[in-house]
């Protein structure tokens, strides 16, 4: 009994240290945010301030419109990759059908193959097409790193499922629409919330594909948070990311939240 | 009906976007890599790039260096994830914040990950004036430097920190819905801890293991914010040398970077066929 409990112990520091190693950044990352003054070898700031959070979200700051434009983009991007994930997933997860791996290989690819590689590919194409520096052309490019996400995990789903409450629905005199909008749509609830989720925080945190697609016309929270990183100006870059982080986490509680409401989904992620 | 047509209509949208972005894409680097870039005035099909960037210096160091970086991320970031996938299963905690808590770098892009190391490791980082603060070291200078450097440690560490949570995630999942009598039957026939870990755990999560690996080690193969913000001006990683190859003014100068996006893109499919063969063997486990 007493071995039991040393070794419970051993786990239990192994648990809070490596959480703690992997949170530690992210406080300090909170403390430089609000710090006025902090210089070597100071361990904790001199003075605190608010100057970062009054220059993002100043009146004369363009970062809140960004900022809600890009969650906007993002939301964009979730929707049609699920739209186009949903069908796709079916097919891959129910029905057996000549090519069924190909399919499966390819629409997971581009998780392996680089999209730097892809983005400077299609970017010729696409100034040629006009969709170079245009909304339109960045969701279409954000739709590649995403799908895999969608359609992997909306497959498990459907593997799990199946057709064959659907069709149950089919027989009793269902048409498609109602049966797939009152049966299977809530059956694939928690995975459109986990597949949303993840969809959106890939193609939220995207900054490669928006800069070379979006040629600085499209301009990304992340595009604006780049260049103080870069400079290593710790105070500003720390306050962009914590608005970064805040933002996101808020809107996946919101989106978990709406969906919830509708259907009482309770499987959070389904990997 | 055509019954049979049911799933490639049920792909279509997906595949258009595939096909008509992600292929699309690659197959016009693929083109350009050939010299073929009548845009700018080259039409002539050649291997010329193919001989002139394989044989740089600069070139293979810096595929050496993106190896390199990867191939430790990913298999730091699986031995930690697991590690802590385990640990959280087996201190059983009921309150379980930490079942939570730790998937928080899942949503901090690459960006601010490297940031965050930055933060820490930098001369004037948080670690140096902590050492400064025990008297370990004397002065800033005094303390390594951990980024910019060329064993590549700060990028190194941004990937660990962001796929660890990544690769915790997927184990414990598999880990906390296996069947308790699975472990039971094993602990039973006399098996000790260790044992269970070794022959019923650890087969079964190998294949989620082994994606896992696979993914990050695309990911830090191939992404370009890491190295570009934390990374050595000598050698540079591969996405980040793509790139300032594909911003040179001289658009005729196109090929060569190219040239280096169809190596990226070729190591990785290399890695994913590799996967496929390696998952043959190891998903006998499974029967």
């Amino acid at each position: 009994m007493k071995r039991m409990k040393r070794r419970e112990l051993i786990f239990k520091v192994i648990t809070y240290t490596l959480i703690f190693l992997l949170l530690f950044p992210l406080v300090v990352l909170v403390v430089w945010s609000f710090t006025k003054n902090w210089p070597w070898p100071n361990i904790i700031p001199r003075e605190f301030g608010l100057r970062g959070i009054k220059y993002v979200f100043g009146p004369s700051s363009k970062s809140l419109k960004i900022l809600l434009f890009s969650l906007w983009l993002s939301s964009v991007v979730t929707i049609v990759t699920l739209l186009i994930s949903i069908p796709a997933a079916k097919a891959l997860g129910v029905y057996d059908f000549k090519g069924r791996r190909i399919f499966k290989m390819l629409v997971l690819a581009p998780v392996i193959v680089p999209s730097v590689a892809v983005s400077m590919g299609i970017h010729v194409t696409f100034i040629r097409l006009g969709l170079a520096n245009t909304f339109l052309g960045v969701v279409l490019v954000h739709l590649i790193p995403c799908i895999p996400y969608g359609i992997r995990i909306l497959t498990n789903v459907f593997e799990i499922i199946g057709e064959s409450m659907e069709m149950q629905a089919r027989v009793l005199g269902a048409n498609p629409v109602k049966a797939f909008l009152y049966i299977t749509l809530p059956l694939i609830s928690p995975g459109l919330v986990s597949a949303g989720s993840l969809i959106f925080i890939v193609s939220f945190s995207q900054y490669f594909l928006t800069f070379l697609i979006g040629g600085g016309k499209i301009i990304t929270f992340p595009m604006l948070m780049f260049p103080y990183i870069q400079s290593g100006d710790r105070m500003m870059a720390s306050m962009y990311s914590v608005v970064f982080i805040v933002s996101s986490l808020i809107f996946l509680v919101i989106m978990e939240k709406t969906v919830k409401t509708y259907y009482k989904a309770e499987n959070y992620f389904y990997i | 009906m055509y019954k049979w047509l049911k799933p490639y209509v049920l792909l279509l949208p997906a595949m258009m976007v595939i096909l008509g972005i992600f292929i699309f894409g690659l197959a016009m680097g693929l083109i350009q890599s050939f010299g073929y870039f009548p845009v700018v005035g080259l039409n002539k099909i050649t291997l010329k790039y193919y001989r002139e960037v394989l044989t740089d210096k600069t070139f293979l160091s810096s595929l050496g260096f993106s190896f390199y970086i990867s191939l430790i991320s990913s298999i730091m970031s699986v031995v930690i994830g697991v590690l802590l996938a385990y640990s959280i299963v087996q201190s059983e905690s009921k309150k379980g914040i930490e079942k939570v808590i730790y998937k928080l770098p899942i949503i901090v892009p690459h960006a601010v990950a490297a940031l965050l190391v930055y933060n820490i490791l930098s001369q004037s980082g948080i670690l140096a004036r902590i050492l400064y603060s025990f008297g370990i070291i004397g002065d800033q200078s005094e303390f390594p430097s951990l980024i910019f450097d060329k064993k590549g440690i700060g990028v190194i560490l941004a990937y660990i920190w962001k796929a660890i949570p990544f690769t915790t995630m997927v184990v414990y999942t598999i880990l906390s819905n296996v069947n308790d009598k699975l472990l039971e039957v094993a602990l039973n026939l006399g098996a000790d801890r260790r044992q269970v870990f070794w022959y019923v755990l650890l087969p079964l999560i190998m294949p989620s293991i082994f994606s896992c690996f696979i993914i990050i080690f695309a990911f830090s193969f191939g992404a370009f914010e890491v190295p570009y913000l934390l990374g050595p001006t000598s050698p540079k990683a591969l996405p980040v040398k793509a790139y300032i190859e594909y911003n040179n003014p001289d658009l005729t100068h196109r090929p060569y970077s190219m040239v280096i996006n169809m190596s990226l893109t070729f190591i990785s499919v290399i890695l994913v066929w590799l996967y496929h063969k390696s998952f043959k063997l190891i998903s006998r486990y499974d029967g």
